[in-house]
């Protein structure tokens, strides 16, 4: 006794409930073997059972209909729920934890390691909230009383996205281009690959222009970085964030031009190891360049911030 | 589940009634009619016996009184659907 059909009453009847078990298997059969009678005329019994136990499909699916078993995890009734909950509890618990675990090992004295634990510890945090929350989803989907769940009020809308006209990419590239520039400026005075005779680094700037210039430019490109972020805290340009903008420009690339063009930004020092730079005219025509690349870079810069303006304000 | 109710106002087995029920134009899986035939019937609203007279045992169900006036709200319903429906094409094609 082991034809597909025994094997199907035993896996569907598998996971019924057992008082009923011998009653639906009794019934169950019966109604296999009178589908099985129906289509076997002309042809041969193994392929009518086949056919018919295909047709009633998969037994776990048969099964759960007999037991009025739920085949979803979380069920449209709770789905709502859970998902809300699931994004409030995952928008700052793993963050609170991380941070705490990191700072407390900070405090132990490990370093810039305790970034990573505190990274690893958030992980660890919203796989837990994650599996814990679903599961108890699950069993409240299972247990047959219908909780009281609050209903949905016009409160719990959140508030409509403001429009920005600036994005926070923009925004960050800009941060992190300016945070290059000014990280450069004394990186070159002690590592620029252009070596001395003996060995020694030759900053590529003029290591005079540390005592008023170089300083004063840091200043202003800090004074930007600040006006990047401002400006993303407004979200749009206006005539008056043109006007600053147009003023750090200008407060960058003056200095710059003027200093190019009277020989006075690139090292004296570097026109003995790179004979080109040795003679006065190359070393006209590059701060030329110079001056003029950087000109360029400032008017192209303003005429696209004044035409988004124009746009924003329109 | 209309259809069952009404189908078994005359007593039948389960694959009789499905084949019943597909001939007057409601085709219903066999998973789907077997279990909703006991939960009719764990809910009272059909009544069960075993025949076992013929070549194998067969459990026929009939529609119980219970079922009958749960039967008599479904129509309801369902004639109200249809003159909701009725409504609306007619006012549609005005």
């Amino acid at each position: 006794m082991n034809t597909l059909t025994d094997r199907y009453l035993a896996a569907t009847l598998r996971s019924v409930p057992p008082q009923r078990r011998d009653e639906i298997a009794t019934e169950l059969r019966a109604s296999i073997e009178d589908m099985i009678e129906d289509r076997a005329d002309g042809q041969d019994g193994t392929t009518a059972e086949r056919e018919v136990l295909t047709e009633l499909g998969n037994p776990d699916l048969l099964a759960a209909r007999y037991a009025d078993r739920r085949l979803q995890l979380i069920g449209p009734t709770y789905y709502l729920v859970w998902l809300r909950l699931l994004k409030l509890l995952l928008s700052f618990i793993p963050a609170i934890v991380g941070t705490v675990v990191a700072i407390i090992d900070v405090a132990d004295g490990n370093g810039f390691g305790a970034i990573g634990t505190g990274i690893v510890i958030a992980l660890h945090v919203t796989v837990h909230i994650a599996f814990w929350l679903t599961l108890v989803f699950a069993l409240i989907e299972r247990s047959q009383p219908t909780m009281d769940l609050p209903d949905w009020t016009v409160d719990q809308l959140p508030d409509a996205p403001v429009h920005r006209d600036i994005s926070l990419a923009d925004t960050i590239a800009s941060v992190v281009m300016l945070a290059l520039t000014i990280g450069y400026l004394p990186f070159q005075h002690y590592q620029s690959w252009v070596r001395a005779t003996n060995g020694d680094n030759i900053p590529i700037l003029d290591p005079a222009l540390w005592s008023f210039w170089l300083p004063a430019l840091i200043a202003v490109l800090l004074a930007s970085a600040v006006f990047e972020i401002v400006k993303y805290r407004i979200g749009r340009w206006s005539w008056t964030l043109f006007t600053v903008k147009a003023l750090l420009n200008l407060a960058f690339a003056l200095p710059v031009v003027w200093l190019a063009l009277t020989d006075r930004l690139l090292n004296p020092a570097l026109a003995e190891r790179l004979s080109w730079l040795a003679e006065a005219d190359n070393r006209n025509l590059l701060g030329a360049a110079i001056a003029v690349g950087a000109a360029v870079v400032m008017v192209w810069d303003l005429i696209d911030t004044a035409m988004k303006t124009r746009r924003q304000t329109a | 589940m209309v259809a069952s109710l009404v189908a078994l106002r005359r007593p039948d087995y389960g694959y009789a009634l499905l084949q019943r029920l597909t001939g007057h134009g409601f085709p219903v899986d066999a998973n789907t009619l077997y279990p909703l035939l006991r939960r009719l019937e764990d809910q009272g609203l059909l009544t069960s016996e075993w025949n076992t007279e013929e070549s194998r045992p067969r459990k026929f169900y009939r529609t119980s009184d219970e079922g009958e006036s749960m039967l008599a709200r479904l129509l309801d319903d369902l004639a109200a659907v249809q003159t909701s429906i009725t409504g609306l094409i007619q006012g549609v094609d005005r």
